[in-house]
């Protein structure tokens, strides 16, 4: 479970003050798909980076898990992550060298900790993200959607309850789109993760069970799915 | 396209006889516009008997004329504030939309914004479908959904051009 209160976001470009999130409130469920819509410069990026701890409040609080994220040290914030928190970027953000089995392992080697149970459950993770057989190759030598397949599978290799999502599917054409969003959607459900994906695409977001709408950095409006009425009255209408 | 409410958004404007509001009923409904003057009279005769518009006399060429009242402005309101689901063949948005614009319609932010939550409302059942038909190998009812898929995300674009464009 995630509780945002009253977050803001101060940026200071020479003398000048741009406040990019004024005072965020959203509750997020345990196992919720959200998306976050808005125009470029409404704050959502902004409140994906203060979500993974990579930057801090000017004001506010994040909670994840039980824990306080603006009360933490440094170190502190960096360990939550490593243990919580999954990315996965536009742009895959690979070690573009190093193999496709590398590349996921590579948040554990931080902790140091690569057993023969870690490297058996790599197989398996590029096995649920259909990269069977590819593990030896390098990372640079995929496509798009490939490199995408092993961004998530890195994103899961820790099993965190949180998975930040900036634009997954902003680099790729309608079908590999699908297929990566189908991915996330699948480990949502099996997994119970939760997922914040921020991005501009209306066919993304309809796989989330709530879009919230920023603008000028606040929250505009929240457009949820559940509503078991409605569900069936467009089923209905589908048959 | 509902002539009833293309007169009543005319009549908020200013009192009006039949053949005018024929004529700007026309032009409000573009390049779709052809209306019939019986189906204008008969309009106007139910709305004189459901209460919504008034008879109030004759202009200089004896010609008979109407006026809204509160409740047909309520009415119509009401109308253009009731988002428009996906599937309406009935009402259409933009004919909506015309009509809030022609008479300067103070809530028009509310309008766009509710019709575009009823857009991703949509969004996300019929995309919820739509992985059901895939899993399930329905291929002619998984590209149906993602053609109606693309539709909407049409509408929604041109509300955020919209929006955008009233902003600046």
């Amino acid at each position: 479970m995630i509780k945002i209160s009253n977050l803001n976001k101060e940026f200071l470009q020479g003398q000048e003050k741009t406040q990019v999130l004024k005072g965020v409130d959203l509750d997020v469920r345990e196992g919720e798909f959200v998306a976050i819509m808005g125009p470029s410069g409404s704050g959502k990026s902004t409140l994906l980076q203060l979500l993974g701890g990579l930057d801090i409040p000017t004001k506010g609080d994040i909670l994840i898990n039980q824990s306080y994220l603006n009360n933490m040290t440094e170190k502190e914030r960096t360990i939550f992550r490593r243990k919580y928190i999954g990315f996965i970027f536009q742009n895959y953000q690979l070690l573009p060298t190093l193999t496709v089995e590398e590349n996921i392992a590579f948040p554990l080697h931080a902790d140091g900790n690569l057993t023969k149970e870690r490297n058996q459950q790599i197989l398996e993770l590029l096995d649920s993200v259909g990269l069977n057989g590819l593990g030896r190759k390098r990372a640079n030598l995929l496509s798009g959607g490939q490199q995408q397949r092993v961004a998530i599978a890195r994103a899961l290799v820790n099993n965190p309850s949180v998975l930040l999502a900036d634009e997954p599917t902003g680099n790729l054409d309608r079908n590999k789109a699908e297929e990566i969003l189908g991915l996330i959607s699948r480990f949502n459900r099996e997994n119970n993760q939760t997922i914040i994906m921020v991005t501009h695409d209306i066919f993304a977001a309809g796989f989330a069970d709530r879009i919230i709408l920023f603008k000028d950095g606040v929250i505009d409006q929240v457009i949820s799915r559940k509503d078991d009425d409605y569900a069936e009255y467009v089923a209905n209408f589908m048959a | 396209m509902s002539v009833k409410y293309g007169i009543l958004t005319l009549l908020v404007l200013k009192n009006n006889h039949g053949y005018e509001l024929k004529i700007e009923l026309e032009s409000l409904l573009g390049i779709k516009g052809k209306v019939n003057p019986g189906q204008i009279y008969t309009t106007l005769d139910r709305l004189i008997r459901d209460q919504l518009v008034l008879s109030v006399g004759m202009d200089d060429q004896e010609r008979k004329l109407y006026k809204i009242n509160t409740e047909g402005k309520n009415e119509l309101e009401n109308w253009l504030l009731e988002p428009v689901p996906y599937h309406s063949t009935r009402d259409d948005f933009h004919f909506k939309w015309s009509c809030a614009r022609k008479i300067n319609f103070e809530q028009e932010k509310k309008m766009l914004d509710q019709q575009k939550a009823m857009i991703m409302k949509d969004v996300m059942e019929l995309t919820k479908l739509k992985t059901e038909f895939l899993l399930q190998g329905d291929e002619n009812r998984y590209l149906l959904i993602t053609g109606t898929l693309l539709r909407l995300e049409a509408d929604l674009n041109w509300i955020n051009q919209v929006e955008n464009r009233n902003r600046s």
